[in-house]
């Protein structure tokens, strides 16, 4: 970087991952290993469960099987995974956009319009971790099929790609670097692990599991060690929940939000700004003394096919845990000039006790010029945002028990994820006069809207 | 608008279709000597009740649709016991597909079907003349391109 550069976008200026003659790039040669070694633990469980199951002599015999079962099945692994890792080379074209050309015996070139990027992450899996990689996955706007995961770089190169795609992205140098960005709130682990435990189906799933594993061993006696095993797994996924939203940290920086999160899998992720279309805010019943919040967001291309159970979750989330008034600080943060205190609420009519007797007087709707604004629930109580920029389409919907009371429900659809912006029971006439208002709003707040290459000044 | 009474025509066809199963089940249980008449009777009759009260729906759930192109949405209403009416603004289309079964073609019908960036949005249009259909679609495409908006 060196010296005056002509081009100031010419792809020579930076290069992570390995790159060939031609330009293009690839991933670190260690990938085919760090995928075979990914079955060793699969195969050794097996084997220690077949193991103590048999408990026939020459236990000495059956281990060293074991392990030379693991070994080949590695290398068999890392062998096909060869093959993938040479076919697979990405670069950047003439008009700036990523591509990706993979595939043994189905070829593919995708190709990623970095116009329409959603979100940037750079992921470390455990097993990768340990050898210093870790993987790029790029979200842009469309199917299912527009997105990449680059496994895998060194950590340095996956956070250069990052850099390079996000200013690319943002319509600046390539080689711009890191945005400095500013801290918003680190989750501590206390709170972390209170409020796991402080849920329903956490105190279910212990109570299973200790219903279980009892048992188990009373019965069967320590043989059953499989079935203990089995009976772990409950326990096992708030763990998990626990080790992927460790030390949650979200940031602030020109090129988004930045989220950081895990134990022993990290991730680090980043959401340009305006890519959120909804925020959501749950507050289990147990939560409710304390004043905490979960904070989840749709954010369109965050697909939940192809992932792990684990990401599907992480991916939506906002803030694992967070007081009120911390959450309310981060999406002042993420809609600027938005105060949702300020926001007046419209309550669904006395008569909605009819269709829904619980939670009727917590149901409500509202909205400024800039968001609307809807709240539900009454044991567990959600509430959800969404800028009227991010209004995909509205529906009014009113089944018969609803009509016979003089009721609708007004639907506000957004991009699939996990936050729903409902308004519940209104009064019909109302209702549809809220659809119609919205549908204004909307479009109203479309004609000011401004989200691709957001660091170019306005054409 | 209201959409083609052809549609009506062409969902009593496939219920007739669909009857052409029950009418079977209904004849083997009268000739299985085993089953008790009386059983086979109320088959008969239930069927032949949920028949006439389906061919009287199909009517008047075909009138319950409608549509309106204003000047910057799309609404697209329907139902009788669930009712529903969507809202789609031209600039969120993502895109616009004509669809006809087998049964629909025969009829001379086609469904146009929306698609937004939210899987929720559900806005279809059954019941258009192919011609109309195909009318329909190039409209909302160009509306689709003139408002055209980021995510």
């Amino acid at each position: 970087m060196s010296g005056a550069a002509p081009d100031p976008f010419a792809t020579a200026l930076i290069r992570p991952g390995r790159s060939r003659p031609d330009g293009r790039r690839k991933v670190h040669p260690l990938t085919p290993f760090v995928h075979g070694l990914r079955v060793v633990p699969v195969v050794v469980v097996i084997g220690i469960s077949l193991v103590t199951q048999g408990r026939h002599e020459g236990d000495g015999a059956a281990v060293l099987i074991t392990l030379a079962v693991a070994l080949a099945s590695a290398l068999v692994l890392s062998g096909f995974h060869y093959l993938a890792w040479r076919r697979l080379t990405f670069w950047f074209d003439a008009d700036g956009d990523l591509r990706v050309d993979s595939g043994v015996l189905t070829r593919q070139e995708r190709r990623l319009q970095l116009s329409r990027l959603q979100s940037v992450e750079v992921v470390a899996p455990l097993l990768a971790r340990l050898v210093g990689l870790a993987e790029v996955r790029v979200e842009t706007a469309g199917s299912a099929h527009s997105k990449a995961v680059l496994q895998f770089l060194t950590t340095a190169e996956a956070q250069d790609l990052r850099n390079e795609i996000v200013a690319r992205a943002a319509g600046v140098r390539p080689d711009a670097g890191e945005a400095p960005e500013q801290v918003l709130v680190t989750v501590p682990p206390g709170d972390l692990v209170a409020s796991l435990l402080m849920r329903g189906t956490t105190v279910l799933l212990l109570l299973l599991t200790v219903g279980v594993i009892i048992p188990t061993v009373i019965a069967a006696g320590p043989a059953a060690l499989g079935l203990v095993v089995l009976g772990g797994v409950p326990i096992f996924t708030v763990f998990s929940e626990f080790s992927s939203y460790f030390g949650f940290t979200i940031a602030r920086s020109d090129d988004g939000l930045r989220l950081r999160h895990g134990l022993l899998r990290t991730a680090h992720q980043t959401v340009p700004p305006g890519r959120v279309q909804a925020i959501g805010f749950v507050q289990p019943l147990l939560w409710r003394r304390r004043d905490w919040v979960r904070v989840r967001i749709n954010v369109a291309g965050m697909s939940r096919d192809g992932g792990s159970g684990e990401k599907a979750y992480t991916e939506h989330t906002l803030l694992p845990v967070a007081p009120w008034p911390v959450a309310r600080a981060v999406v002042a943060h993420v809609l600027p000039g938005v105060d949702l205190e300020s926001i007046r609420w419209e309550s669904a009519p006395t008569r909605s006790r009819w269709r829904a007797p619980i939670q009727w007087h917590r149901l409500g709707v509202g909205w400024d010029d800039k968001v609307l604004v809807t709240r539900r629930g009454r044991v567990t109580r959600h509430w959800a945002v969404m800028p009227h920029a991010r209004t995909q389409s509205v529906r009014v919907t009113q089944g018969p028990w609803q009509r016979a009371v003089g009721l609708a429900s007004v639907w506000f659809d957004s991009t699939p994820g996990p936050v729903k912006v409902v308004a519940l029971h209104r009064d019909a006439a109302q209702a549809h006069e809220l659809a119609l208002a919205q549908a204004r709003r909307a479009s109203t707040a479309r004609a000011g809207d401004r989200i691709t290459r957001w660091a170019q000044p306005p054409a | 608008m209201p959409v083609s009474a052809a549609l009506g025509r062409s969902r009593r066809i496939s219920l007739l279709l669909a009857y052409v199963l029950v009418l079977a089940v209904v004849v083997v249980l009268f000739l299985v000597p085993d089953v008790p008449r009386v059983l086979a009777i109320v088959v008969a009759v239930v069927a032949g009740v949920v028949f006439v009260w389906a061919w009287w729906l199909i009517g008047r759930r075909v009138r319950a649709w409608g549509y309106e192109l204003r000047p910057d949405d799309l609404l697209v209403a329907r139902g009788i016991m669930f009712r529903r009416l969507v809202i789609v603004p031209y600039g969120r289309m993502q895109l616009v597909d004509v669809v006809a079964g087998p049964v629909e073609r025969w009829c001379g019908v086609a469904t146009v079907q929306l698609h937004t960036a939210a899987a929720t949005t559900d806005a279809a249009i059954p019941g258009l003349v192919p011609a109309v259909a195909a009318e329909l679609r190039d409209t909302l495409a160009r509306l689709g391109e003139q408002r055209a908006a980021g995510l």
